[in-house]
C-alpha cells in the first residue's frame, strides 16, 4: 500500500515580487520581517509568510491563509522596494506527503529530491510532465514523513492531476 | 498435460522445478519452468527451428543466449499487445506466454520465400540498389512493397499501444552499468563507502556470466555468491539496484538513458502499473560492465539451427538445466570453448570431438583425456550439413576432411567487449593486439570499462577491475573508500587466439541477422566499398534490432583481409544510442492521446461544457468555438445567431487566455515607449491604448491593449498565441537591451478571467450586475478602465471593444471567474444574454476589420495593416529602424483591403490569390492574397480581408479571387476593410 497523501490546498496566498532597481534581497526581507533567500529556498517567517527564491531578485511571497487585503498589505510593506503582483488565483497548489511523495515527484521533475539534496527548505522552479511547477518542500510532518508542496498554474491543473493520478496508481 | 520438455536434465540449473508454466509456439502447447526465458523453453521442448531469415528465409534457430541473439525473434503476446522482433533469449517464460514465429509463409517448417536462396546470386551486397534501380517510378509503387514483405523482421498490430508507461530520473555518484562479476564488485566497492549507487542489469537477477558457469567465489557457488551480493546491494539505502534494466544510451553532461521492464515478465501488468519505465540516469561516474559478446566463426552453413555459440550452451546447460543437442561438436578459438566441453560432458551430453583451431597444448590434451572427448588440434570446421545440423565437416591438422556426426555445433570464436555504449559520444574503439579486440582508450566523461568490458575477460581480473574503477570513482569524487574488498576466484582460463574466417564453398554467414556472407563482404570490398561505414551501409552488415553484436568484428576481418590491411587499420563502426531497441510507447510515456501535451483550461470551461461547447485549440488552451443550440443543424448557424444576437442586444465571450503583464516600476513608460510604435508614457492613468510592437526585424510582432493603473503600473495584454513570447521579448528588452531601467515584469495571465460583454445592452447588463458603479459614459469612456470590489476582491473593468460595439471586458482574480459567468448570465437572462465563441468573435472582427493572428502573421508591416500613421517619428523603438528598409517602405507593397463577391453570395476563401481581371493567372500576375474570410450574418454576405498591391488606392475596383485549388474564380469589389460601422459610432454608444 503506497504511503503518499495528496491534498488540494485553497485559501493560501501568492504574490510575485521583483526588487526595484538597486534593493537587495535584505532590505525586502526586512521589510516583510522574513529571510529573502538569494537561491532557490522556502524561509517562513512571521505572520504566516514565506518568501520562495525564484530567480534572481525575485521571490514567491507565500502564506496558507489569504485575507483579501494580503496583497494590498504586501504591496503597501514594498513601496518602492519592489513590484508586487497578486497571484493567488494564478496557480492551484497540491500538496504531497508520506513517504513514497519522494518517488511520485521523482517520476515527474528531473530534479534531485534526495534529502540530503532537497531538505525541507528546499524549494526548485522546474518541470513536470511539460507543465511549469515551482515546488518547495515544507517541514516534515510529525511522523518524519516529507511534506512537498506544488504549485501549478490553474489552467494546467487539470494535466498535471491527470499526470499525478497515473504516477501515484504505478506506486 | 503430458512432459514435452525432453530435454531438460534432471538436476541442476536455476530454474523451479515446482512452478511449471504453460506457454504456446506457433499455436502448440508447450511446458517450461519459472526461471526459464522462452528461448531455453523451447529448446528444453527440443524445437530448434525458431525463424527465417532476412533476406534468403533460411531456417534459423537459437545462437546465443543473451540479448545479442540475431535469429530467434519472435512476436510475443498478440492483438494490440503484440510485441514483434522480441528476441525470445531475453523473454522472462511467464504463464500463458504466447509466441509466434515471424519471416515466414505459410509455416514456419515450409516457407515458401525459401527459394530466395535460389536467387541467391541476385541478392548480393547493394542488391536494392542495383536489381531496383529502374524505372525509378516503380520504387513506391512495387519494389519498394514488395521488398518490405519479402524481407523482414515481425508486423506490428497496427493497433493502438493499450499498455502504459512512465518515466524516472535517477541520480547517482556511481552508475554501474551491468550487473555481472566486475558489476557487482564495483557496485559492493562503492555502496560500502557510502557513495550513491544505482545498478542497471539487463537479466531478471545480477550475476550475469556467473549464473551460467560453475566457478567459485570465496568458496562458494559464483551464482550464490551473487545472490548474497545482490542482497547486500538491495539492503543499503544508498544503493538502487535494478533488474530487467537496459541502459541504453549515453548522453551529454553524464546523462545516461535506460528502459526498465516492469511488467514484461508478467502476464499483464498489474493494477496501475506501467509496462516499462523510462530512466533518466544523471551519473557522476558510471562503470561500463557490460561484459562481452562471444564472437561466432565463420565457416560453411554456420546458420544452420543446431549451431550455436558455446557461452549460450553452457548457459543453456548450466543455468536452465536444458541440454540443447544430443551429442555435439565443440569449434574453438579460445580456452572457454574448452569450458562448455567441459560443461555438456558434466551434463551426459556426448560430445564428438572438440576441433580447436589452436595447436595442442599439454593442458588441454589433459583436459581431453580427463573428458573422454576426442580433441582435434590444429583442425577447422569447414561446413555443418544437414537442414538442422546433424553432422560436420572437420579439415584436420594434417588437411584431411573429416566427417563427424552430430546435433549441435558449439562456436567459440573468442570475446568481444561489449564497448557499444562507450562509443555513443563519438569516441572511437582502438584495436587492441594484447588483447585481440576493440577496446575503449577514450570514454564518454565519467565513463571507465570494467571487467570484460575492458578486456579483462578472467574472473578474477574482472573481479579485481570492478572494486578498481569504483575506488578510481569515489577518489575523484573525494568519497574516502571503507575498506576495499577483495575477492578470490576460481581459476578461470581466457587464452583466446583469433579464427577470423575458415574458407569453403558454402555459405559462410557473418551476419545471421541481415544474411551477409563472406561473399558479399568480398564482393562489396571489389566494388569500392572499403570504409567500414560504408561496407556496413552497403551490405547491411550490423544493421536491424541486433546491430551487429555477433558480426560486426568478423564482417570487419574478413574486410580487412580482402583489402590486405589489419583490423587496426580497418578500425570499426561507432554505436549510437539506443544500444537494444527501445519501445516508442517507453519514450512517449505519460504523453499519448489527450495526454500528448498538456492543456488549458479557462475558468469558465466547465460552465462552456454544460453550455455544448464546441473547443478548439488555441496555442495548448482550449477555447469555446461555438455553442451548439438544439436545432442548429451546422456551426454557421450557430455562429449567425451568436453573431446577430451580441449586435443586437449582448454577447459574452472568454478572453481570458489573452496574455497578461504587469509592467511595474518608475521606468515602466519608458520601457513600454521602446517597444511599442505608438506612446504610452504619456497614456493617463485609467486609460487603455491599443499598441502595436515590432520585431527588431521591423515586422509587426503582435498587438494588444495596455492600460494604466497607477504612476509606476501598467497592464499590458497580448494575443494568445504569443503571450509567452512578448512575455521573453520584454524580458530580453529589460534584462539585456536597456538593464539600466528601473522596470519589472511578470506574467498574470492566470491570475485573472476575463470576459468579453459586447452589444447595445452590455452595458444595462453589468449595470444590473453591479448597480453601485457608475457606468455612464463620463465615469467610464471608451478607452477607459477602473477597478471595483466584486465578492470582496478588486476587480477590473475596461471598456474596450473588439466587435465594434459598446463593450466592456470585465476582468476578476480567476477563482472567482466560474462564479462571474454565472453571474452575468443571471443578470443578462433580461437582456436575452447569449454566449459567444472565438469563431463569431473572429467573424465580428473581420466584419470591424481588426488585424488577427492571419494578419499579424510575421510577414506585414504596420502600414501593410493600415496603422503606419500609429509610428511615432518622435522616439526611437525596436523595429523603427529596420521598418525603414527600402523593401518594408515599398508603396506598392500589398495593403490591407476588405473583399465582397459581386454577386454577393459566392464564398471567398481564405489563402486565394488576387488578380486583376483580364489577367493570365500565372505567379507574375499575383498581386495579393486572402488572409482572412468569413460570412457576414451583419451584412448578409460573404466578407474577406486581404492583402492588395496598391490596395489603398483601389477601394471601389474589381478584382480576381482565383482559388485554383478550392473553387473556381469569384470576382470581388474592394472596399474598405472596415465593413461595419465604419465611424465607430457604436463603440462610443
Amino acid at each position: 500500500m503506497a504511503d503518499l497523501l495528496v491534498e488540494q490546498l485553497s485559501g493560501f496566498g501568492l504574490a510575485t515580487i521583483m526588487a526595484r532597481k538597486g534593493v537587495s534581497g535584505m532590505a525586502i526581507g526586512m521589510a516583510l520581517g522574513v529571510e529573502a533567500p538569494a537561491q532557490p529556498a522556502f524561509c517562513r517567517g512571521e505572520n504566516n509568510l514565506a518568501l520562495i527564491g525564484t530567480g534572481a531578485g525575485s521571490w514567491f511571497a507565500h502564506t496558507d491563509m489569504v485575507s483579501p487585503a494580503w496583497h494590498t498589505a504586501l504591496r503597501d510593506r514594498l513601496a518602492e522596494l519592489a513590484s508586487v503582483s497578486d497571484q493567488s488565483d494564478g496557480y492551484m497548489l497540491i500538496r504531497l506527503s508520506g513517504e513514497d511523495a519522494r518517488t511520485v515527484l521523482q517520476r515527474g521533475a528531473a530534479i534531485d529530491f534526495h534529502p540530503e539534496v532537497f531538505a525541507p527548505g528546499a524549494a526548485a522552479t522546474t518541470v513536470i510532465a511539460h507543465i511549469g511547477v515551482v515546488i518547495w518542500r515544507r517541514d516534515d510532518d510529525a511522523r518524519g514523513r516529507p511534506k512537498y508542496e506544488i504549485a501549478t498554474f490553474r489552467s494546467y491543473f487539470d494535466s498535471f492531476r491527470r499526470w499525478l493520478d497515473h504516477t501515484a496508481a504505478a506506486l | 498435460m503430458s512432459r514435452t520438455d525432453v530435454n531438460r536434465l534432471t538436476n541442476g540449473g536455476l530454474i523451479d522445478r515446482t512452478k511449471p508454466l504453460r506457454f504456446t509456439f506457433d499455436g502448440k502447447n508447450y511446458r517450461g519452468l519459472a526461471g526459464d526465458t522462452l528461448a531455453s523453453a523451447l529448446l528444453a521442448n527440443d524445437v530448434r527451428l525458431v525463424g527465417r531469415s532476412f533476406k534468403y528465409h533460411r531456417p534459423r534457430g537459437i545462437l546465443a543466449a543473451g540479448s545479442e541473439e540475431p535469429n530467434a525473434l519472435v512476436t510475443l503476446r498478440s492483438g494490440a499487445h503484440a510485441e514483434p522482433n522480441t528476441r525470445a533469449t531475453t523473454v522472462p517464460l511467464y504463464d500463458g506466454l504466447e509466441a509466434t514465429s515471424q519471416n515466414r509463409w505459410p509455416s514456419l517448417a515450409f516457407d515458401f520465400l525459401a527459394v530466395n536462396q535460389l536467387a541467391s546470386p541476385l541478392l548480393v551486397a547493394g542488391f536494392y540498389y542495383k536489381t531496383f534501380m529502374w524505372p525509378a517510378a516503380l520504387w513506391e509503387k512495387l519494389y519498394e512493397p514488395l521488398i518490405r514483405r519479402a524481407a523482414g523482421l515481425g508486423k506490428l498490430s497496427m493497433l493502438p499501444d493499450p499498455d502504459h508507461y512512465d518515466r524516472e530520473h535517477g541520480f547517482c555518484d556511481l552508475l554501474v552499468i551491468g550487473g555481472g562479476a566486475a558489476g557487482l564488485a564495483a557496485a559492493l566497492t562503492a555502496a560500502r563507502s557510502g557513495a550513491r549507487v544505482i545498478v542497471a542489469d539487463e537479466d531478471v537477477m545480477p550475476g550475469g556470466r556467473l549464473l551460467s558457469e560453475r566457478h567459485q567465489i570465496d568458496g562458494i557457488l559464483a551464482s550464490d555468491w551473487a545472490a548474497r551480493v545482490a542482497a547486500e546491494l538491495a539492503s543499503l539505502p544508498n544503493v538502487r539496484l535494478l533488474t530487467r534494466t537496459t541502459v541504453f544510451g549515453v548522453y551529454d553532461g553524464r546523462e545516461y538513458g535506460a528502459v526498465e521492464r516492469v511488467s514484461d515478465h508478467l502476464s499483464a501488468p498489474s493494477s496501475g502499473q506501467p509496462r516499462q519505465r523510462l530512466w533518466k540516469i544523471i551519473a557522476k561516474r558510471a562503470v561500463l560492465a557490460a561484459g562481452a559478446i562471444e564472437r561466432p566463426i565463420v565457416f560453411g552453413a554456420n546458420d544452420r539451427p543446431g549451431v550455436m555459440m558455446a557461452s549460450a550452451i553452457s548457459t543453456y546447460v548450466n543455468r536452465y538445466a536444458v541440454a540443447p543437442g544430443k551429442c555435439a561438436v565443440v569449434f574453438t578459438a579460445t580456452d572457454s570453448g574448452w569450458t562448455t566441453a567441459h560443461d555438456l560432458v558434466r551434463a551426459g551430453v556426448g560430445v564428438g570431438a572438440v576441433v580447436d583451431a589452436r595447436p595442442a597444448d599439454a593442458r588441454h590434451i589433459e583436459l581431453a583425456r580427463r573428458l573422454g572427448v576426442e580433441a582435434l588440434f590444429g583442425a577447422v570446421v569447414t561446413e555443418v550439413h544437414g537442414r538442422v545440423a546433424k553432422a560436420v565437416t572437420v579439415r584436420t591438422a594434417e588437411g584431411a576432411p573429416r566427417r563427424i556426426s552430430c546435433d549441435l555445433v558449439a562456436m567459440a570464436g573468442g570475446w568481444n567487449p561489449a564497448i557499444g555504449l562507450g562509443s555513443n559520444l563519438g569516441a572511437r574503439p582502438i584495436w587492441s593486439d594484447a588483447q585481440q579486440a576493440f577496446l575503449l582508450e577514450s570514454c564518454p566523461p565519467g565513463l571507465a570499462p570494467a571487467g570484460a568490458a575492458a578486456g579483462d575477460l578472467a574472473l578474477g581480473d574482472a573481479l579485481r577491475g570492478g572494486v578498481h574503477q569504483a575506488s578510481a570513482a569515489l577518489a575523484d569524487l573525494g568519497i574516502a573508500p571503507k575498506g576495499l574488498p577483495s575477492f578470490s576466484a576460481s581459476d578461470d582460463f581466457a587464452a583466446a587466439t583469433p579464427l577470423w574466417q575458415v574458407p569453403g564453398k558454402a555459405k559462410a554467414f557473418v551476419d545471421f541477422q541481415h544474411d551477409v556472407t563472406v561473399t558479399d563482404v568480398q564482393l562489396a570490398a571489389r566494388e569500392g566499398f572499403i570504409s567500414i561505414e560504408h561496407l556496413k551501409r552497403y551490405t547491411t552488415l550490423g544493421m536491424a534490432t541486433d546491430q551487429g553484436k555477433t558480426s560486426q568484428l568478423n564482417g570487419h576481418a574478413v574486410l580487412a583481409a580482402v583489402i590486405g590491411k589489419t583490423i587496426a587499420e580497418t578500425g570499426t563502426v561507432l554505436s549510437r544510442p539506443p544500444y537494444l531497441p527501445v519501445a516508442i510507447g517507453a519514450l512517449a510515456g505519460h504523453h499519448r492521446g489527450q495526454d500528448f501535451r498538456p492543456m488549458r483550461k479557462t475558468a469558465s470551461h466547465r460552465w462552456a461544457q454544460a453550455q455544448r461547447a464546441i473547443f478548439t485549440d488555441a496555442g495548448q488552451w482550449k477555447r469555446a468555438q461555438w455553442f451548439a443550440r438544439s436545432g442548429e443543424s451546422e456551426w454557421l448557424e450557430s455562429v449567425n445567431r451568436e453573431v446577430l444576437a451580441t449586435r443586437g442586444s449582448v454577447g459574452v465571450c472568454d478572453v481570458s487566455t489573452l496574455g497578461k503583464i504587469d509592467v511595474q516600476g518608475p521606468d515602466a513608460g519608458t520601457l513600454l515607449d521602446r517597444l511599442y510604435i505608438n506612446n504610452f508614457a504619456s497614456l493617463p492613468i485609467g486609460k487603455a491604448r491599443y499598441g502595436v510592437m515590432l520585431r527588431e526585424d521591423g515586422f509587426v510582432m503582435d498587438d494588444g491593449t495596455t492600460t494604466r493603473f497607477a504612476e509606476d503600473s501598467y497592464f499590458v495584454t497580448t494575443t494568445t498565441v504569443n503571450a509567452a513570447k512578448v512575455m521573453q521579448h520584454i524580458d530580453y528588452a529589460r534584462q539585456v537591451l536597456w538593464p539600466e531601467l528601473d522596470v519589472q515584469a511578470t506574467s498574470v495571465t492566470e491570475q485573472w478571467a476575463t470576459y468579453a460583454v459586447a452589444g447595445p445592452k452590455s452595458r444595462a447588463l453589468l449595470q444590473a450586475l453591479l448597480p453601485s458603479v457608475d457606468l455612464a459614459n463620463d465615469a467610464l469612456p471608451y478607452m477607459g478602465a477602473i477597478e471595483l470590489v466584486w465578492k470582496e476582491r478588486v476587480c477590473r473593468l475596461f471598456r474596450l471593444s473588439f466587435s465594434g460595439e459598446l463593450a466592456y471586458e470585465i476582468s476578476v482574480p480567476a477563482r472567482l471567474g466560474e462564479a462571474l459567468i454565472l453571474a452575468l448570465f443571471e443578470a443578462g437572462r433580461a437582456f436575452d444574454v447569449t454566449a459567444y465563441g472565438t469563431e463569431a468573435l473572429s467573424v465580428m472582427r473581420i466584419e470591424k476589420g481588426h488585424p488577427a493572428g492571419n494578419e499579424l502573421n510575421g510577414t506585414t508591416t504596420a502600414a501593410d495593416l493600415g496603422m503606419g500613421r500609429m509610428m511615432s517619428t518622435k522616439k526611437d523603438y525596436l523595429g523603427r529602424v529596420m521598418a525603414g528598409r527600402p523593401g518594408l517602405c515599398d508603396p506598392e507593397r500589398p495593403r490591407l483591403v476588405g473583399l465582397k463577391p459581386v454577386n454577393g453570395r459566392s464564398l471567398i476563401r481564405a489563402g486565394a490569390h488576387l488578380l486583376s481581371p483580364g489577367q493570365d493567372a500565372v505567379a507574375a500576375n499575383d498581386e495579393g492574397f486572402v488572409s482572412s474570410a468569413a460570412y457576414s450574418p451583419t451584412l448578409g454576405l460573404p466578407i474577406a480581408l486581404a492583402f492588395l498591391k496598391l490596395g489603398h488606392q483601389r477601394h471601389g475596383e474589381r478584382i480576381i479571387v482565383h482559388d485554383p485549388v478550392r473553387g473556381a474564380d469569384v470576382e470581388a469589389a474592394i472596399c474598405n476593410p472596415v465593413f461595419f460601422d465604419p465611424e465607430g459610432v457604436r463603440v462610443r454608444g
